[in-house]
């Protein structure tokens, strides 16, 4: 069985937004709903010496997500290859994954009721294909693969590089991985 | 746009704050039944207590995104809300048929090991639905106001002081079937309990400020000198504690019950400062409060235009 994560190296990221347009079109989302934010950390430092990142954000995809289990009815859910998803019809909108989940990756769908966020693209994952923010990024800033396989690229990056997950302290083993420098 | 403080609403703290009353006058009619013996409490706290379980679980209703599919929060026995559900209807069904004990008309009206009974499945449900809400607020860990151990205390002696307010006041308007000698101590005991929240609220924001993360101490700070402060200072500490703590000890009806009246006032603004408080705040992700500010709030003038797309797209 596959163990999907996704790497971000934060070096390559131009903070372009490109993955957040690309998400929001393959998932017809309304104007007030984003699943992948990037946000801009900076300029810090005295000039010359500037720097400024950027940081692109997803549903972590956490090994032990709380969000799971805090949501009442079921819907929310983790697949055995890792990737977390709702399951629409079973949702009430009762925000308890909302208020569990410590990376803000769930957003309601005002028109809906539902909560909603990213799910890896499950159904191209499925097809063998990359998700959409993945295929979109021109800077190949993220990359999404099977952890448990040792020839992926992800493996290669997660065990080579030095990479760091956001949070680590809160246990929740997001899936995924940044490399920063 | 809500991308920023999406979360629970004033809903949910009348939940909680009925929920937890509710769920402690059941607490304190069964173990006064229980250890002093039956009738010394009176029969419309007990209906009220269920009652008032079943107001808050009426609100939370309308508080979903999708109201009528509310039975799906039965299903999940891991979450905690799932079992909060469960023990609620409990309560409630259990505390309606405990107030049937009060009247001869119903024949099982003398019959005592039930009651007894009864009463244990009251004292044990209506704890857990008293507690619940601040160990599912406790678990969230990424909230800083309300990750910890503490809330549960917190929600816990809230909901039995404000539980003996109500005790109180139901004595008043329809008094115990059998002497009052228990109702009698009922406002000393609310001192006591208003004191011990007094003590637990500064415990409570000291650890937060001292001991904690650097997110757990600008949550506290929030409340001790930031935008929730005068709520938080002369709402919950002022009028919702000190002065019922002074009120309750005077020994005159008039005094106990505005003593009462207040404690109540209080409890419910303990529970929406606590939602609110709690619920804007997360521990954000490096750039976060700074992207999240500059998102549109849906007033702009592209927003506008934007939103009659349909117009420009159809008439072009
Ligand atoms: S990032 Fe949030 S929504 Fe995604 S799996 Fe983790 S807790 Fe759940
Ligand atoms: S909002 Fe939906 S997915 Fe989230 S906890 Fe409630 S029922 Fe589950």
């Amino acid at each position: 069985m596959a163990r999907y994560a996704m790497v971000f190296d934060i070096r390559r990221c131009i903070g372009c937004h490109s993955c957040t347009v690309a998400c929001r079109t393959k998932n017809e989302l309304p104007m007030d709903m984003i699943y992948n934010p990037v946000t801009t950390v900076g300029p810090t430092g005295v000039y010359p010496n500037l720097s400024m990142v950027h940081l692109p954000l997803i549903c972590m995809h956490c090994d032990n997500p709380p969000c799971v289990d805090a949501c009442p009815t079921g819907a929310s859910q983790r697949r055995d290859d890792g990737i977390v998803f709702v399951e629409d019809k079973k949702c009430v909108g009762c925000l308890a994954c909302v208020m569990a989940c410590p990376y803000g990756a769930r957003v309601k769908n005002h028109e809906s009721g539902a909560v909603q966020k990213c799910d890896f693209c499950k159904d191209r994952v499925d097809e063998g294909k990359l998700p959409y923010c993945v295929l979109t990024c021109h800077q190949k800033a993220r990359v999404f693969g099977d952890l448990d396989d040792e020839t992926s690229e992800v493996y290669k990056l997660v065990n080579g590089e030095r990479t760091v997950r956001l949070l680590a302290e809160l246990g929740t083993e997001p899936y995924a991985f940044y490399i920063y420098g | 746009m809500s991308q920023k403080h999406e979360g629970w609403g004033w809903m949910l703290a009348v939940d909680f704050f009925f929920a937890g009353m509710g769920g402690a006058m059941l607490v304190i009619a069964g173990i006064v039944d229980l250890f002093v013996g039956e009738g010394r409490t009176s029969a419309l706290a007990s209906f009220l207590g269920a009652a008032f379980m079943a107001l808050g679980s009426g609100l939370l209703i309308f508080e979903l995104g999708r109201p009528f599919q509310s039975w799906r929060v039965f299903m999940n026995p891991r979450a905690i809300l799932t079992v909060g559900a469960w023990v609620m209807s409990l309560a409630i069904c259990a505390g309606l048929v405990y107030t049937t004990f009060s009247f001869a008309v119903f024949p099982w009206s003398d019959w005592v090991l039930v009651r007894k009974l009864v009463a244990v499945v009251i004292v044990v449900s209506g704890l857990i639905v008293a507690t619940y809400p601040g160990v599912l607020l406790g678990r969230l860990k990424g909230r800083p106001l309300w990750v910890g151990p503490g809330m549960t205390s917190l929600f816990l002696t809230s909901s039995l002081v404000t539980a003996f307010a109500a005790h109180i006041l139901c004595g008043m308007i329809v008094a115990p079937a059998t002497i009052g000698d228990v109702l009698a101590r009922f406002p000393a005991i609310t001192a006591v309990l208003l004191a011990v929240q007094l003590l637990l609220w500064v415990s409570y924001m000291w650890v937060k400020i001292s001991g904690a993360t650097e997110a757990e101490a600008v949550a506290a700070r929030r409340l001790l000198c930031g935008e929730y402060s005068s709520a938080f200072k002369y709402g919950l500490m002022l009028v919702g504690t000190v002065l019922p703590l002074l009120l309750v000890l005077v020994s005159s009806p008039l005094y106990q019950a505005a003593g009462a009246i207040l404690v109540l006032v209080g409890g419910f603004i303990l529970r929406m400062l606590v939602i609110y408080a709690g619920g804007a705040d997360r521990t954000w992700l490096p750039g976060e409060v700074k992207y999240r500010s500059r998102l549109p709030h849906g007033d702009e003038a592209f927003m506008k235009a934007w939103n009659e797309k349909e117009f420009w797209t159809t008439n072009k």
